[in-house]
């Protein structure tokens, strides 16, 4: 019985393969196949989501897998093979004039038994496997349409889901390091008996941040509002409707499963649950691409329910109405997103268009789809009597109930009013920009193609039963909330460790009607005085369009995250790369080359090398003794010369002095007169002058010769290092070969030269050239300064 | 016979292989290589799958010999060497069609196996370095083939850093001839009673030889002859020089590490960080150089060297797990690896592409080998349900096992290396498959090779994926050798 799990995870990949062969040969068979082993999937599934079915297998993928069914693992794989058997059905027509519809049937289908793994999952490796294999199979199902948006989508989303992939597989090495096991249950145990939690925070954190990047959590929503409104429409139902909903399982198991009642992380989730729900909803009221639109409302109901996970940790065991607002929350997104994603591939499929001023007053006259899509915006906003009022509802009172049970303990409740409050705005906005969409596309007229022909068959019976079932399901679940939303809230408690509510909801009590009806006010106000007032503006025709007032600078993705993942990071990275890399292989050269030179030597020495090298040698070496012996001459010469002169001079000086002091005393003393004694100074002052000259001209003579020679020596050197540099730097091949040991400007500079593709071969080699060059000079100069 | 029976593996595909030019009927040729190693391939299994055996063959003095056995390891590494190297052997029957000098390149291809074959089965040090220094000789030839002026000075390249690299290990030898009781393999070690008294200097003779066989295993600092010699050579010669001959150098290491030096001389000291940190930054310097290389087989090549040092990481960080990991990873990496070469091949061969700046929608042209081509990425990346994954899973879990701050260094460098290698493949994978609205459908041309390249991607690529789902024989198996080891 438990085999029927592994089918369930197995058989859509033996589909996929079966439709793939089909599709080469007939492509409505194919079609036929798809929705048929979709359909039996559902039936599986619907079959065993109530039964407590366990399977396990040590031996696959090394550390074996585990399945488990039962309780919230059921209502998820129910709503997954619904989404995905609504989704095919839609296909068919969808895909009519599509390009490699293989491909996209086959990727479809292997990612519907990957979903399933994910969710059946009972152990963090099996999760891991199958998350991994959904997000590389979706990924095609993103970049299917092929047109450059699809493809940056597509490359954006392969990046989140890789990198978060890989950091939530960090994070497992460190939980099973620390643990020795994955089992969810195992897990929980192990770390609510441990006293130290601190590490097991890190740990999981890494593990939210895959989950979290597929749930489209912030700040890595990024993918979510670029991927949606390029894929196709079937596709984008599967990505918002399930594929986040894998993140929002990873979530759950990590929030109610691991750390169960911790309100540590209870509080770490709801934060980002609240960035997320108000983030979402604020961007989609600025969109004015009906995807784009239905994408941010994706991310802000994923906002949602990420608020309910977290007020489940922090009400501890009285978490019952924060975990039935959670999985009716998850069940009453899937329905009306899937809904709307639909309705917006009716529109495409018409119109090739998703800018709601091209597709404005479009649907005036297509009564089905404006009451399908009109279903969709009653659930999503809140109103009573359709889905999405139950759910929200019970979010709403979980957190009024913490804020009652604070103020019971007298503790601040300021947080979580805010909290609430940006709850009730969140669902003021959806509403807002729900209404946008619908009056733009079904209420107003196109003032630009008022005589639109109108087609009177603008959608096939299969895909017209599809939107009635999704929007008869809506009214369906906001209608009987009693016998339908309280019993999967019951069967999904096993799961969130919630017990039975101390009193059963009031769903139309006035009391939680309330909060709606704030929301009402709050969607009525936003739409009339912003949307209305700001975001409609006359063109240059005097016609009114709605305006992306979202300024395009504020993009964390363009802003932040491409320069810093696509340039920044490379750019060091590479850097340290490169010199890596070609640090030691020139050292290597170098030193062989040398070694090669001296073994050739050594090997056949001959006069004409010897000769050869020796010359320049000796020239130089006789150049630099000629110049010290030079030096060493003029040094003595000038001593010498400057001491004789001096003594001389002294000598002279004495000699002349006494000799005249002599006279000139006797003269003035046979004879005194003024005359005498001006002769005697003036002799004085001579002397004087003429011995400083001749200092003046010694010293001009000395600053001449350091000046030559530490010209000369700087000159010589650094001719001898650039040589010495340039030939460890060649491919010493060449300067073998070459037989000349000549420096090869030509060669040498065709190395820069860019070649077709646009590659610089050089590039790298100047780089590490200049900076050899660089760090041999600063060395010398170095050591030259210290000696 | 008995233990004879070791010796054909050896000596069957060398004898043989000397014999290849001399037949002059292509035809002719063709099958005689495709018995001769289906049979080598045959008979390496039966003897992996049956008893151990031993044999001496020549006694030189004490300490040499040339002497054979099969252990564990042997098993591994003769077992997927000899069936890798058949695959190449039946998709290099068509590639080499448009090379000249078949014949010579099938017989250095046939010695070469034989020679590989010898290193896998060796008891001792000095038989190991025997074939070691072979293999060198014998792959050159491959790497030069083309005879450009640029595959020459590659092979010239790939023979200098070989060389050179052998050398150190050699070194290595003399002082374990002096410390050690024995030179053959013993599980554990075999260093003496006076190795105790010079450790540290025997740590240092330790790292010379670890540098010395990194050679091979493109480790740094002696990796630089990967990229030169891989884009130039054929491609199945690189395919192998990439999966197995790079393997041997790991084969190497392992000997010294674990049957030579002996585990528990070596971990804890510094000679054991030493190494890491070398693995660790090869890891990020080769996935870096191949992230930023433009063409396709020198992108591999880098890959390569990245690669190759996962396996080293396990090695040296010395647990079980880890161990285990890195031998997973060998097997992972020879088959990955392969089929990326051949595909390279593959599209050089129909296309003449060796940019990938030039491989738009190429996808669309050769579907069944982009499709291996992709299966082999997710593989490199280490994405589920490929044997990558299980790998690297291996690999950091048994890292995480050490008391040491290095190996978790070597995690993050793990995930940082494996998003590069998912930015440098799949980004050719999403070209292949998605050229773009513009893409001009009506030049489409269908430019399949035919079965002798496709079957070995085919074969290689459903390898991988089997791996990554059934490990468990396999693991088991390495969890015997690993029992024998710590």
């Amino acid at each position: 019985m438990s085999a029927i799990l592994v089918f369930i995870v197995i058989f859509p990949m033996f589909a996929a393969v079966i439709s793939y062969i089909i599709g080469k040969y007939n492509k409505n068979l194919r079609n036929y196949w798809a929705c048929v082993s979709v359909f039996v999937e559902f039936l599986v599934s619907v079959f065993v989501c109530n039964k407590a079915l366990f399977y396990k297998s040590h031996t696959l993928f090394g550390l074996g897998i585990e399945f488990k069914c039962g309780g919230l693992r059921g209502i998820l794989i129910v709503i997954a093979a619904f989404v995905w058997l609504m989704s095919t059905l839609f296909s068919n027509e969808y895909f009519k004039h599509y390009r490699n519809r293989n491909r996209y049937y086959f990727f479809m289908i292997i990612t519907l038994g990957a979903t399933m793994g994910v969710f059946l999952s009972a152990d963090f490796y099996t999760t891991l496997i199958f998350f991994e294999i959904m997000s590389f199979t979706s990924w095609v199902l993103v970049m299917h349409d092929e047109t450059e948006n699809a493809i940056k989508a597509g490359m954006t989303y392969l990046t989140v889901a890789v990198i978060g992939g890989l950091i939530t597989l960090m994070g497992m090495f460190f939980l099973y390091n620390s643990t020795g096991t994955l089992n969810f249950e195992e897990l929980g145990e192990i770390i609510s008996q441990s006293s130290y939690k601190a590490d097991y925070y890190i740990y999981c954190v890494m593990v939210f941040v895959g989950f979290g990047a597929k749930a489209g959590v912030f700040p890595a929503h990024i993918w979510l509002p670029e991927a949606h409104p390029v894929a196709p429409a079937p596709a984008s139902a599967l990505l918002s409707c399930v594929l986040t909903k894998t993140g929002v399982f990873g979530t759950l198991v990590l929030s109610t499963q691991i750390f169960v009642y911790d309100s540590t992380w209870g509080f770490f989730i709801l934060v980002l649950g609240t960035i997320t729900m108000f983030l979402g909803a604020f961007i989609a009221v600025f969109s004015i691409n009906l995807k784009r639109t239905l994408a941010c409302s994706s991310l802000s109901q994923i906002g949602f329910i990420l608020v309910g996970i977290g007020m489940q940790g922090l009400l501890g065991e009285h978490n019952a109405l924060a975990s039935g607002g959670t999985i009716l929350h998850v069940l009453n997104h899937s329905v009306i997103k899937m809904t709307l994603f639909l309705c917006a591939g009716a529109v495409y499929m018409n119109l090739h268009e998703l800018d709601i001023n091209k597709i404005r007053g479009w649907g005036r006259d297509k009564k089905l789809l404006k009451l399908v899509f009109l279903q969709g915006l009653l659930g999503i906003g809140g109103i009573p009597l359709w889905g999405g009022y139950i759910s929200k509802t019970l979010l709403h009172e979980s957190i009024v109930e913490y804020i009652v049970h604070l103020a019971q303990h007298g503790e601040s409740t300021i947080v979580f009013n805010i909290i609430e409050w940006v709850f009730l705005i969140s669902g003021g906005l959806t509403l807002a920009y729900m209404t946008k969409l619908f009056v733009a596309v079904f209420v107003e007229k196109n003032e630009y193609e008022s005589d639109k022909e109108n087609e009177k068959k603008y959608i096939t019976k299969t895909s017209a039963i599809v939107l009635i079932v999704c929007a008869v399901l809506i009214s369906a679940f906001g209608l009987m909330p009693y016998k339908i939303m309280d019993n999967v809230a019951y069967a999904a408690r096993a799961f969130m460790n919630s017990h039975q509510p101390d009193h059963s909801v009031h769903y139309f009590a006035w009391v939680n009607v309330k909060g709606a009806v704030i929301s009402v006010l709050i969607a009525a106000f936003v739409y009339i005085f912003v949307i209305r007032a700001l975001l409609i503006k006359k063109d240059k025709n005097g016609k009114s369009v709605y305006i992306n007032a979202w300024p395009k600078w504020l993009s964390i993705e363009e802003k932040i995250y491409r320069p810093v993942l696509l340039n920044i990071l490379p750019f060091f990275g590479g850097s340290i790369a490169n010199l890596m890399n070609i640090s030691f292989e020139r050292v290597f050269r170098g030193v062989s080359a040398l070694a090669y030179g001296i073994c050739r030597y050594v090997a056949e020495p001959s006069f004409d090398k010897t000769v050869a090298v020796i010359t320049p040698m000796t020239i130089n070496v006789c150049g630099y003794a000629e110049m010290s012996f030079e030096v060493v001459c003029k040094l003595f010469e000038n001593i010498s010369a400057i001491a004789v002169n001096f003594f001389d001079e002294l000598f002279e000086w004495f000699r002349k002095k006494a000799e005249s002091i002599l006279s000139v005393i006797m003269e003035f003393c046979v004879e005194p007169s003024f005359e005498d004694l001006y002769k005697i100074s003036y002799r004085f002052f001579e002397r004087i002058a003429v011995i400083f000259s001749g200092l003046i001209e010694n010293l001009l003579l000395w600053m001449l010769i350091i000046i030559v020679v530490v010209s000369r020596f700087i000159k010589s050197t650094y001719n001898y290092i650039v040589q010495i540099v340039l030939y460890f730097l060649f491919n010493y091949e060449e300067i073998a070969y070459d037989g000349k040991r000549q420096f090869r400007k030509d060669a040498y500079f065709s190395r820069f030269s860019i070649d077709k593709h646009g590659e610089n071969e050089g590039g790298r080699d100047s780089l590490s050239m200049a900076l050899i060059l660089f760090g041999i000079g600063v060395v010398a100069a170095l050591i030259y300064l210290i000696i | 016979m008995g233990d004879y029976v070791l010796l054909f593996p050896v000596f069957f595909p060398i004898l043989c292989g000397i014999f290849m030019p001399f037949v002059k009927n292509e035809k002719l040729r063709e099958k005689i290589v495709l018995v001769i190693l289906f049979v080598e391939a045959l008979v390496v299994f039966c003897l992996a799958f049956g008893s151990g055996h031993s044999i001496e063959v020549w006694r030189i003095s004490r300490m040499l010999s040339i002497s054979f056995s099969n252990d564990g390891i042997s098993r591994l590494f003769s077992c997927f060497i000899s069936a890798i190297w058949f695959l190449a052997a039946v998709f290099s029957m068509e590639y080499m069609k448009h090379e000249n000098n078949v014949g010579r390149f099938f017989m250095f291809y046939m010695v070469s196996l034989g020679v590989l074959m010898g290193i896998s089965f060796s008891s001792n040090f000095m038989t190991m370095y025997l074939f070691y220094e072979f293999m060198t000789l014998m792959t050159m030839p491959l790497v030069l083939h083309t005879e450009t002026p640029e595959a020459i000075a590659a092979g010239l390249k790939y023979l200098g850093y070989s060389i050179f690299g052998a050398g150190l290990g050699l070194i290595g030898f003399f002082f374990l001839c002096i410390y050690g009781t024995t030179t053959e393999f013993v599980a554990g070690g075999v260093l003496n009673s006076m190795a105790q008294s010079h450790a540290d200097f025997l740590r240092v003779v330790y790292l010379g030889m670890m540098i010395g066989f990194g050679c091979k295993a493109g480790m740094y600092p002696l990796h630089a002859w990967l990229p030169t010699a891989h884009p130039v050579a054929p491609a199945p010669a690189s395919a192998v020089l990439s999966g197995i001959i790079t393997k041997c150098g790991v084969l190497a290491i392992i000997r010294t590490t674990y049957y030579l030096f002996g585990v528990d001389f070596l971990i804890g000291t510094w000679v054991q960080d030493v190494i890491l940190v070398l693995s660790v930054s090869t890891i990020f310097m080769g996935s870096m150089l191949a992230y930023k290389e433009k063409m396709l087989k020198k992108r591999l090549a880098y890959s390569s060297i990245s690669q190759v040092s996962y396996v080293l990481f396990g090695i040296f960080v010395m647990t079980p797990q880890a161990f285990c990991g890195a031998l997973l990873q060998v097997i992972a990496h020879a088959i990955a690896k392969n089929a990326l070469f051949m595909s390279a091949g593959a599209i050089i061969y129909k296309t003449g592409h060796t940019y990938v700046t030039e491989l738009k929608g190429i996808g669309k042209q050769m579907p069944i080998v982009m499709a291996c081509f992709t299966v082999a990425s997710l593989s490199l990346v280490g994405i589920p349900p490929t044997a990558g994954f299980i790998s690297k899973w291996f690999l950091a879990t048994g890292a995480l096992e050490a008391n040491n701050v290095i190996p978790v260094i070597g995690i993050v460098v793990l995930i940082i290396s494996a998003l590069l290698t998912a930015g440098y493949l799949f980004t050719i994978v999403a070209d292949a498959y998605f050229p773009g609205k513009d893409f001009d459908y009506s030049k489409l041309e269908n430019k399949e090779p035919n079965m002798f390249m496709i079957v070995p991607l085919v074969v290689l690529a459903a390898a991988i994926v089997v791996v990554g789902i059934l490990p468990s024989h396999i693991i088991d198996f390495f969890t015997s050798i690993t029992t024998d080891i710590f």
